[in-house]
């Protein structure tokens, strides 16, 4: 299926802004999911509700509470995005493939001024999965039951690694920036490059994030109670916790004026972004969604909407039972009694929670959504919880053709928030 | 006219002491401030590093009470601590945080270390279902930050940057802007970093340190023709930063304002190591510096991130020769080599710097690399400088650069 834009070329979006400089639009998306490692068959499964998250074998779970994880099929990796396999990770290959695709998709080459094209990455755990491996050599060799592991075991190791793999990859030599807040990470990345954008320390940014399945995550969720034996069911009554995943995503952001001065089709308007922290519990959020709240109030005025103007929402969504209580009640502190009739889904009851990963491939879910004119549903098996005054998309997707703007939430372990507003472009009869 | 971000307040604490008194006096000295590593866990090389700038003085109950503290890991507790040093240096207490108009930016390169092992070592030695799940919440790479925004009651924007060697500036620049674009009134800007005896071992088996040699301990040799890596060195440096009205309207001393900065990457690097593209940061770097006043000839002094690496050092000197296109550099001070790399080792030497302090010789110099060509702080008398350069090149490929003024 094509995830293309369906429509024309004309940015009525972006007229409300005078100053075009500081307009920064999203020409290029791409996104490695369990879904697949292409943006179509991420559309594909998304429209389809089709979930992601069953039985996993990237690492032995036997020893582990639950057994369920969404897992990205490692041998369907496209041939050119394979990298040199020995020393980059499984997350910086995700990360690579995601940029690659967004990069090809907005027709640019990096290495055109490369010091003007900036990355901002977020991930929490980084080349984690092959440190583990090269940890329990190690460890074994220290109790004298193996000899020393080789240093060629581990991969970029750090936080850092996919930022830099892209960065390397793509020839960027421009500002190279990796965001590490949690469940937030991939949004704030997003966030911090529109800043960038805007205040004209680049031209071409490439944001997004990556993480990859592992064992410290696993256990550390399993451990917290926090990961649902089921595929995980977001806001519904019986949720339970929610389901691991791993991918990367990538946008591809410049100012308005560049894009169409390149002749360029800009895919959405990036027009609000904000970030806050609950300061309230290291992993409970507020219970009364302040944070999330402030965040989304403030990414709805950076982006100059009123709450009245959001057409759908991209919830953070985990299917934990406190996550989905405070994120409810933050929806409604901004959107009061039209919360009821504001369409809400969440991608991660499809490709699991991707952590530093995941505000950035729910920010690509969220302009598919508004490129098709639909939001994607989530698979229908749970009744809604009664207590949540949510308009959930369950089974089918919902047709809103004239969906202009969308937001996408992230709240992190931590207290961590942060909020994306998106703008349909390209429609001339909706220019409003 | 542009709004400017100020330092209002420094808090530090690292090998040398806590408090800036006692990383002033370890800078005059000019000798690093090493600790053994404990070695007991059988995961080092014999003959490998020994020695690490560890933080020696670990009770922090001035800052963190007993029962909060429980509930923290040491770099969250590090963390914490440093930025209630800087808050009581700027005049502020939690108090003035409690809003939402207070962003935390830290960064880090490895984490919480300790509770990462723990946790690793549950999941890989006792089985999966013994985890700890305070480890797993506390060896998030943003529990520090996180834990910061939760003791101070900072809402705004928490971000915990994770860009290696680069991370300490990026941070301090990435707060600057928001203070000077009004996203938020006051940030916490700062490092934290914990060196474990397994992370210790892991750098040196991955050949990054300094190695002891004939029969004499190891030394970090920035710039040093015998230069072989860096000292691991682990603490928090957590600066306080306000527009500048703000903090004049309401008496505070600004210890300095927040200059250019700028970023860039060597996509000629590896994954673990220097590249050799210095001509573009060069370019980067001195386009930059154009844009302060009196150019390359405004600084006064270059705080090096420079740590004793044989690849990095070449980098970063070959980055600053390019920079001055010929001409004679100004000093460059080298506080890794007292401090150790990571922790934010040149956030609070750089303040000190520009209020004036004396630096002694840079520990383990004595020859000039003649690839290298530059040599670094001599422990000669200097005159407090207007403006001063930090410089951060990453392993890996990142880079960032920050000046810092004196603030009138």
């Amino acid at each position: 299926m094509d995830a293309s834009p369906p429509r024309g070329t004309g940015m009525p979006g972006a007229d409300r802004d005078p100053d075009r400089s500081r307009t920064v639009v999203v020409t290029g998306l791409g996104a490695v999911s369990p879904l697949g490692w292409s943006l179509e068959s991420l559309w594909e499964g998304l429209r389809a509700g089709r979930t992601a998250v069953g039985p996993f074998d990237r690492f032995d779970h036997t020893g582990h509470r639950t057994h369920i994880a969404a897992q990205v099929d490692l041998a369907l990796e496209p041939r050119r995005a394979r990298g040199k396999p020995r020393r980059i990770s499984a997350a910086d290959r995700f990360a690579v493939a995601a940029a690659r695709s967004a990069v090809a998709r907005a027709g640019i080459d990096p290495r055109d001024r490369c010091e003007r094209t900036g990355m901002y990455f977020g991930s929490t755990t980084g080349g984690m999965l092959e440190t583990e491996a090269y940890l329990s050599t190690l460890l074994a060799a220290a109790s004298g039951r193996l000899g020393p592991p080789a240093a060629s075991l581990l991969a970029s190791q750090q936080n850092n690694g996919p930022a830099d793999a892209v960065a390397r990859e793509l020839g960027i030599g421009g500002p190279v920036q990796t965001v590490s807040a949690a469940c937030a990470s991939g949004a704030m990345a997003i966030g911090d490059a529109i800043q960038a954008i805007r205040r004209g320390e680049v031209d071409v940014a490439i944001a997004g994030g990556s993480d990859a399945l592992c064992r410290l995550t696993y256990a550390g969720f399993n451990a917290l109670r926090a990961v649902d034996e089921r595929p995980c069911r977001p806001f519904r009554a019986d949720r339970a916790g929610l389901s691991l995943g791993e991918g990367a995503a990538a946008l591809v952001l410049e100012p308005l004026e560049r894009a169409m001065a390149r002749g360029a089709r800009p895919l959405a308007l990036a027009a609000g972004e904000a970030a806050t922290c609950d300061a309230h519990h290291m992993t409970s959020p507020h219970p009364e969604g302040h944070g999330a709240a402030a965040a989304i109030r403030a990414a709805l005025s950076d982006a100059r909407l009123d709450p009245e103007a959001i057409d759908f929402v991209n919830a953070h969504g985990t299917g934990t039972p406190l996550n989905d209580a405070a994120e409810c009640a933050a929806l409604v502190a901004v959107f009061g009694d039209r919360t009821a009739d504001l369409p809400v889904t969440s991608t991660k009851a499809l490709v699991g929670h991707l952590l530093g990963s995941a505000g950035a491939l729910e920010a690509v879910a969220t302009i598919l959504c508004l490129l098709h004119g639909e939001v994607h549903p989530m698979p229908d098996d749970g009744q809604p919880d009664p207590g949540l005054p949510l308009r959930l998309i369950l089974g089918r997707p919902l047709r809103l053709e004239r969906a202009r703007h969308a937001l996408s939430t992230s709240l992190g372990f931590g207290g961590a928030n942060a909020a994306l507003v998106f703008t349909r472009l390209g429609d001339p009869d909706l220019a409003g | 006219m542009r709004a400017e971000a100020v330092v209002t307040g420094l808090g530090t604490i690292g090998p040398c002491g806590q408090g800036r008194e006692a990383l002033a006096r370890a800078l005059l000295a000019g000798k690093p401030a090493v600790a053994e590593v404990d070695r007991r866990a059988g995961v080092h090389r014999e003959a490998g590093a020994r020695l690490a700038g560890l933080v020696r003085d670990r009770d922090l109950s001035r800052w963190i009470a007993p029962a909060a503290g429980r509930r923290m890991c040491f770099p969250s507790k590090l963390a914490v601590a440093a930025a209630r040093m800087a808050l009581a240096e700027a005049g502020l207490d939690a108090a003035d945080t409690g809003a939402s108009r207070v962003g935390v930016y830290l960064s880090t390169t490895f984490g919480a270390g300790l509770f990462t092992e723990l946790l690793l070592k549950q999941v890989f030695l006792e089985g999966a279902e013994t985890a700890q799940p305070f480890y797993f919440s506390e060896c998030v790479a943003n529990a520090p930050a996180a834990q910061l925004a939760i003791a101070v009651g900072a809402r705004g924007p928490n971000m915990m940057l994770t860009q290696r060697e680069s991370g300490p500036i990026l941070a301090v620049a990435r707060a600057a802007q928001a203070v000077r674009e009004g996203r938020v009134d006051r940030a916490l800007a700062g490092a934290v970093e914990e060196v474990t005896p397994l992370l210790h071992a892991l750098l040196d088996r991955f050949g990054a340190l300094a190695l002891p040699s004939g029969g004499r301990a190891e030394m970090p040799r920035p710039f040093d023709r015998r230069r072989d890596g860096f000292l691991a060195g682990e603490g928090a440096t957590v600066l306080v930063l306000e527009r500048e009205d703000a903090a004049r309207a309401r008496g505070a001393r600004a210890l300095a304002r927040i200059g250019w900065s700028g970023a860039g990457f060597d996509s000629t690097a590896g994954v673990s190591d220097w590249g050799d593209g210095h001509a573009p940061l060069a370019a980067a770097l001195r386009a930059g510096l154009d844009e302060v006043p009196g150019g390359v000839a405004g600084i006064g002094a270059v705080v090096s991130g420079a740590s004793g690496t044989r690849r990095g050092d070449l980098l970063e000197a070959r980055v600053l020769r390019a920079s001055w296109s010929g001409d004679p550099l100004p000093p460059l001070l080298v506080p890794k080599a007292v401090t150790g790399e990571y922790g934010g080792g040149i956030l609070a030497p750089a303040l000190l710097a520009l209020e004036g302090a004396s630096f002694g010789p840079t520990p383990g110099f004595a020859e000039i690399d003649p690839e290298v060509d530059v040599a670094p702080h001599s422990g000669a008398a200097q005159p407090a400088p207007e403006r001063v350069l930090l410089t951060g090149l990453a392993s890996g490929g990142g880079a960032a650069w920050l000046v810092l003024e004196r603030a009138s």
